[in-house]
């Protein structure tokens, strides 16, 4: 809905406005109504008015054609027709068609209970159905189109007069204009009801009035006729005189926007009452503008004040109303014509001048409207030279000048907004300067809903519980309206009762005589009322109160008697129960009983040691109104006999002189149970021996157990036991002849995880086949399931969720003899759905050759693979790009290319490879195929082959080896020889020739290394500087050099009395050139003659000198030339009888061989001088590292 | 006359005057005792300090609510209708001595309590389901009762003030229900405004 009112009144031109003032004023009162009004200004009847009326005023052709102008071009939120505007806006409308049972009766439907009596009219007015006039009680006089006005519930006339009159009839009454009146003069009151149509003729003013005033004359005429003539027949009417309203006062109720009249009756004949008459005239801002002219029809008393309201859709602020009234007798005693009075005086009611000093006032204040109505707002302004803005709800909107003081707005179909209410403002502003600001809060409330769903019941006849459903709450802000109240009101008691509950009520049943009631939920705000009515019976409306001690009698295996108690609420009160037994949640029975107060049942068919939930609720049984909530109780069925024979199978493993037989059986069914089932007995009967049997009882819940059997036919017999019984035998037997394992096994398809088995009949008489398979062939315990089949059946479907996809399932048919006997017939193997094998074979690469190798897979088992392997494909892979012969080229998933071979029986497994390359790379794979794909992916095997020639080379590579190790073997044996001969013992120096040239030559006591005496060792000894070891390698090259420095622990001619003999040996196996330049010394000597050398160095002190020579010079000669190394051994002097002449040294001698430690000096290297109790060690020396720095 | 004039006009004038006749700050003499029932609080400006901050912290959200609870037109109009135009407002002068500054705010905060009293009435009746605006309102009323109570402590305790002339907020319950809706809105919107201000001063 369009939140923004409509004002119309924009739609007029000013002086329309003007002028049809009447028109504005007619729609006084209406808005109140909840009424959507619709514009039919065609028919708009308006008071004639003459020349002497309200300036601008048309006539009465004038106004029609003005109002035909209108109809056309404006947009009318308001009628004309006031039959037609009924009281309910038409989206609230209800159909007269009620439900069954619930009778609704619609109250008036106006904010105030009208008063009978009182019909007002307004101007122009509309035709109105002559139903509506009828039903309106004392409405008289008037048109019958004339709508009955309102009135308050004091029976005074109402504020609200939203309907339209017309002009009364030619009766007696109901003239609205008179021509006694002091209304302008030329204004004839029609006397027919006047419904003037846009198109209907009418004929010309000046003709008109012609007509018109010699109408008033014969009127005149014919009226003191009359009176003259009922002056002289009645003696009454010449004693009475006209009574006249008198004390006319008007008083307002802004609030409600209404005008209160009151009056007396002048010349009332005293402690009599008369019927009579009113009309009154409403005229606004000027006595000629006259806006609503009504009738209002009373008793009156003597001294009686009267009293009347109107209610104006202009706040009355806003304008000057005047009022006057008229009456006229309207009693049945004196059925004569009577006349009206005249008029009373005008009476002017202003309220603008109590409004104060403010520059702006906005009305109305709070008005509180239905939403859909329509409002008129309007504002004074002290200064007419102010700017007034005003707006709704924030938008701006205009309205229609009243007077240079007031401006109207007309707000049509006002929308709920929110239970605060909406705000109009207006605002007064001088330039752009906004002076005063006033506003007004328009309460709009929701409609008031029809309850709906409005029931009344009983459940104890002491309490009638009524519900409905309310609808929206019409409460609002600022405590304007409250929500709706509801009233239960009840006809034939009369008793009434306000309800504290928006949605429900209790009735208090005080009367056991009373059954029937006639209940009235009314709904009311201040807007509004509504009702709807139920007509009942209450024995019709029980709602039972819930049964209760529900119990169990007599149960045994299949029948139980249920019973239960219903509240008794009154006598000879039936109830229909209903009741239900449920098994495992379902229902199983129901049944309907009537009872009085004590139920009971036989509950029958029952299943035995099954559980049941029996429930019961009750109704009415003479008119049923509701079920009663459910009581129910549980209750257990005993146990019997088990009613079936277990259904049983076995399974034969033959042993040597005896069978092992296993026997399966399936529990019974709940249903056939009929109770625990706590153990089984198997009674084993040998065939051939018919006394002997045994008896074997297996506790519940065991399935299967293992007999021995020797080699004899035997009987078996399996029944299950509860606690009351056992059930029927299942019999079994078991042949002496082993069981036929020949025949062969069969491949089925899968077809979507069943299996189909069909199998060829077997000759003879058969009582049925059992196909048997495992559910888990993978484990041990395989669980074997079993299916029995007719005797006429050569197939069946085995299917189970027990079957996995890549599991491979055995089935076993078997046919049944009249005997009892099994007999396999057939096998077949299948899978539920095949895979593609899980893993591929080991493979062997063999015969490798240069040219070919053999692979294989021997040890790969097809049996136990996800499906059925139907072949492999060996793929090969090398440099070639030319696959070989019987191979084709193969992409593999990695998008590389190889050869590919196919090898179609799954029992094939090796594949020689041929024609390959010598000394060349080939990868090979070999992988199973299922018909769902081949094995996983894995790495290849790489295979070299040979070199054509490399055989050849093994062939002489062999015997070489051999015969080196011959050799080695040889060698390793003769080695003392080899040893010998290639590599002799260094000769002893004592056996040396050279020895006996010097025994020859010099002092026998100088002798040449006496082995076997040895002095301990000073090999070397070398000066070292006092100070750290650092000093000492830092001045090596310096003191070294420039003073070499060498310690002879030898005796010296220093530090020894006396000379020392002394040798000098060069040990020939370190330094063999040197030895066999023939030097002899310590120190590196160039290159001379042996003889010369050895001469001097046989005394010391030649020794010496050539040392100190010689070594210096070697030393440069060292350094410029080379870095070799001559290898020095010192060797003391023989112990042998020069014993005593040895220096006492501070080295201590030690036993040591023939050779000391040796040392190697570096040629370029003297030894630092040494002080005497150096020790320094030739390890020092010989230290690289310190050297080579 | 000259007899009337010398004797009569001072005697009338002597009569008729009486303490505090005339003066926009009738001030308890110093030697006048304040009755407080309770001591006084150490920190009293402190405390009023903390309070003006609280009252200016929520004052905004207190408006808002106001304004949007009332419906059109008053969020999308606020300069007209809730403009702080409030004109018998007690002044207050942020440049004058702490004791007038006190007794401006003691008159202000009187002013406002009573108006947001009357608000709170005509809410309630008005908006019973506007709850959060409720308790908005009592909240402020609650600490302006508190601040009430400390300045008057000030005031008394160290001034030596006991009584301060004090208009009321305006009594709207003659009013309808539009003026009462643009008052409260304009009290509210004044009320932001002097907080603020006075929250600043002290």
């Amino acid at each position: 809905m369009e939140t923004r009112p409509k004002v119309w009144l924009k739609d007029f031109l000013p002086e329309d406005f003007r002028r049809g003032s009447h028109r504005f004023g007619l729609w006084i009162g209406t808005t109140s109504a909840p009424v959507r009004y619709t514009a039919q200004p065609s028919s708009v009847t308006r008071l004639p008015s003459g020349p002497a009326g309200w300036p601008g005023r048309p006539w009465p052709g004038q106004q029609q054609r003005c109002a035909g102008r209108r109809a056309s071009a404006a947009e009318f939120s308001v009628s004309a027709f006031p039959s037609q505007a009924s009281t309910t806006s038409p989206s609230h409308r209800r159909p007269p068609a009620r439900k069954v049972r619930v009778a609704r009766s619609r109250l008036p439907q106006d904010p105030v209970r009208l008063p009978r009596g009182t019909e007002g009219r307004r101007i122009p007015v509309g035709p109105r159905s002559a139903k509506s006039a009828k039903q309106d009680g004392k409405l008289q006089k008037t048109s019958p189109l004339c709508p009955p006005p309102r009135f308050s519930r004091n029976s005074r006339p109402s504020a609200l007069a939203p309907q339209l009159i017309h002009s009364p009839g030619p009766g007696r009454l109901g003239t609205s204009a008179p021509p006694s009146t002091p209304a302008p003069a030329p204004a004839p009151a029609p006397h027919t009801p006047r419904r003037t149509r846009p198109g209907s003729r009418s004929p010309s003013p000046a003709a008109k009035a012609e007509l018109m005033a010699l109408f008033e004359v014969f009127q005149t005429t014919f009226f003191l006729t009359l009176l003259s003539l009922r002056t002289y027949q009645s003696e009454v009417l010449a004693e009475r005189v006209p009574l006249t309203p008198v004390s006319l006062k008007v008083s307002t109720n802004s609030a409600r926007q209404s005008l209160h009249l009151q009056w007396t009756v002048q010349n009332l004949p005293y402690h009599q009452e008369l019927k009579m008459v009113f009309q009154i005239q409403i005229s606004r801002i000027e006595t000629s503008n006259v806006i609503w002219v009504g009738n209002y029809s009373t008793t009156v008393k003597w001294n009686q004040v009267l009293h009347w309201s109107w209610e104006s859709e202009l706040p009355l602020e806003c304008a000057t109303h005047f009022v006057r009234i008229k009456s006229v007798v309207d009693d049945a005693r004196f059925p004569e014509p009577n006349f009206w009075s005249n008029w009373s005086s005008w009476e002017e009611v202003s309220v603008q001048d109590s409004l104060g000093q403010d520059i702006l006032f906005v009305f109305p204040k709070d008005k509180l409207v239905e939403e859909g109505a329509n409002v008129t707002i309007c504002y004074i302004s002290r200064n007419i030279q102010n700017n007034v803005s005003c707006y709704w709800e924030g938008k701006q909107i205009y309205g229609e000048q009243l007077d240079p003081h007031v401006s109207v707005f007309h707000l049509s179909s006002v929308p709920f907004i929110r239970k605060t209410g909406a705000d109009m403002y207006c605002e007064v502003s001088q330039g752009n300067v906004s002076t005063s600001i006033k506003g007004i809060v328009l309460f709009v409330s929701k409609v008031l809903e029809e309850p709906k769903d409005f029931s009344c019941e009983t459940r104890d006849f002491k309490t009638l519980h009524c519900t409905w459903d309310p609808g929206v709450d019409t409460a609002l802000g600022w405590s304007k309206q409250p929500s709706q109240s509801y009233t239960l009101f009840e006809s034939f008691s009369g008793e009434k009762k306000l309800c504290t509950h928006q949605n429900w009520c209790n009735w208090q049943i005080t009367q056991d005589s009373q059954e029937t009631y006639n209940f009235t939920l009314i709904a009311e705000n201040y807007l509004r009322k509504r009702s709807v009515n139920i007509l009942f019976n209450l024995t019709h409306q029980v709602y039972p109160m819930n049964p209760f001690s529900v119990n169990f009698e007599n149960v045994n295996a299949t029948n139980a008697i249920m019973t239960w108690k219903v509240y008794s609420v009154k006598n000879n009160f039936t109830y229909l129960c209903q009741i239900e037994v449920y098994c495992e949640g379902k229902m199983k029975q129901q049944y309907n009983v009537s009872i009085k107060m004590n139920g009971e049942y036989f509950l029958s068919d029952l299943e035995p040691f099954t559980e049941y939930m029996a429930r019961v609720r009750c109704a009415g049984a003479s008119h049923f109104w509701k079920w009663s909530q459910w009581s129910g109780q549980n209750f257990t069925t005993l146990e019997a006999a088990p009613s079936e024979a277990p259904d049983v199978w076995r399974n034969v493993n033959s042993e040597p002189g005896s069978h092992i037989v296993t026997l399966f059986w399936k529990p019974l069914s709940k249903l056939h149970a009929n109770g625990k089932i706590l153990f089984y007995n198997v009674v084993v009967e040998n065939l051939d021996k018919p006394s002997k049997s045994e008896l074997h009882s297996v506790p519940a819940p065991a399935k299967s157990t293992k007999l021995t059997l020797d080699r004899h036919s035997y009987e078996i017999w399996v029944t299950a036991n509860n606690s009351v019984g056992a059930s029927p035998a299942s019999i079994i037997v078991i042949s002496a002849d082993p069981e036929n394992q020949e025949v062969e096994e069969e491949r089925i398809a899968d077809t979507e995880g069943r299996f189909s088995l069909s199998w060829k009949p077997q000759p003879g008489d058969v009582v049925g086949y059992v196909v048997d398979w495992c559910d888990h062939p993978q484990y041990t315990l395989c669980d074997l399931q079993w299916k029995n089949v007719g005797p006429n059946a050569t197939s069946t479907v085995i299917s189970t969720d027990a079957f996995r996809p890549g599991v491979r399932y055995n089935f076993r048919i078997y046919g049944l003899s009249t005997k009892r006997i099994a007999c396999l017939l057939e096998k077949k193997t299948g899978y539920s759905q095949e895979l593609a094998p899980s893993d591929n074979p080991h493979m062997l690469v063999d015969k490798l050759t240069s040219h070919s190798f053999t692979l294989s897979w021997k040890y790969y088992s097809t049996e136990s693979q996800p499906g059925f392997i139907q072949g492999y494909h060996v793929y090969l892979k090398s440099k070639a790009r030319q696959c070989h012969p019987r191979f084709e080229r193969a992409v593999l998933t990695d998008g590389s290319e190889c050869c590919k071979y196919k090898i179609d029986n799954p029992e094939e497994k090796a594949l020689i490879v041929d024609n390959l390359k010598p000394k060349s790379v080939y990868e090979i794979f070999v992988t199973p195929f299922t018909s769902a794909g081949e094995g996983p992916n894995a790495t290849f095997t790489k295979v070299t082959t040979p070199d054509e020639h490399s055989s050849m080379l093994i062939y002489i590579l062999l015997p070489m080896s051999f015969c080196v190790l011959l050799i080695m073997i040889g060698c390793y044996l003769k080695s003392q020889w080899i040893k010998e001969t290639c590599y002799p013992d260094i000769p002893d120096p004592y056996k040396s020739s050279i020895l006996s040239l010097i025994k020859f030559k010099e002092k026998p006591h100088l002798t040449i290394m006496n082995v076997s005496d040895c002095i301990p060792d000073a090999i070397e000894v070398v000066s070292k500087p006092e100070g750290t070891k650092i000093q000492f390698r830092k001045s090596l090259t310096e003191t070294e050099l420039t003073k070499p420095n060498y310690l002879y622990l030898l005796p010296t001619e220093k530090n020894h009395s006396g000379p020392v003999p002394f040798i000098c040996f060069e040990n020939l196996t370190y330094n063999q050139a040197t030895s066999d330049s023939g030097s002899c010394g310590h120190v590196p000597v160039p290159m001379k003659p042996p003889p010369s050398q050895l001469g001097l160095m046989i005394s010391p002190e030649n020794v010496k000198k050539a040392l100190g020579k010689n070594y210096m010079n070697s030393l440069g000669e060292i350094s410029a030339g080379g870095t070799n190394l001559n290898y020095v051994s010192q060797l003391a002097s023989p112990m042998s009888g020069d014993k005593d002449s040895l220096p006492t040294n501070p080295v201590e001698p030690s036993n040591c061989s023939e050779y000391k430690r040796q040392m190697a000096v570096p040629l370029c290297l003297a030894s630092p001088p040494l002080t005497e109790n150096s020790s320094l060690s030739s390890i020092t020396l010989l230290n690289p590292g310190e050297h080579y720095r | 006359m000259k007899v009337l004039a010398a004797g009569v006009v001072p005697l009338l004038l002597v009569l008729h005057w009486r303490h505090g006749a005339g003066s926009p700050l009738p001030i308890t003499p110093v030697n006048a005792t304040c009755a407080i029932r309770h001591p006084c609080h150490n920190n009293l400006m402190n405390q009023i300090r903390s309070q003006l901050a609280q009252l200016n912290g929520s004052a905004n959200a207190l408006f808002i609510l106001y304004y949007t609870a009332q419906g059109e037109p008053f969020p999308n109009n606020l300069d007209k209708l809730c403009g702080p135009n409030v004109t018998d407002f007690p002044p207050f002068h942020a440049n004058g001595t702490e004791k007038a500054r006190l007794v401006e705010l003691y008159r202000i905060v009187v002013y406002l309590g009573t108006a947001l009293g009357n608000i709170t009435r005509d809410q309630k009746i008005l908006n019973p389901s506007a709850l959060s605006l409720h308790s908005k309102l009592n909240t402020t009323a609650d600490i302006l009762r508190g601040l009430l109570s400390n300045v008057l402590c000030r005031l008394c305790s160290k001034y030596h003030v006991a009584h301060v002339d004090v208009t009321y907020g305006p009594d709207t319950s003659g009013k309808d229900v539009f003026q009462k809706k643009k008052l409260g809105c304009q009290l509210l919107g004044k009320y932001k405004q002097i907080i603020g201000m006075l929250a600043q001063a002290f």
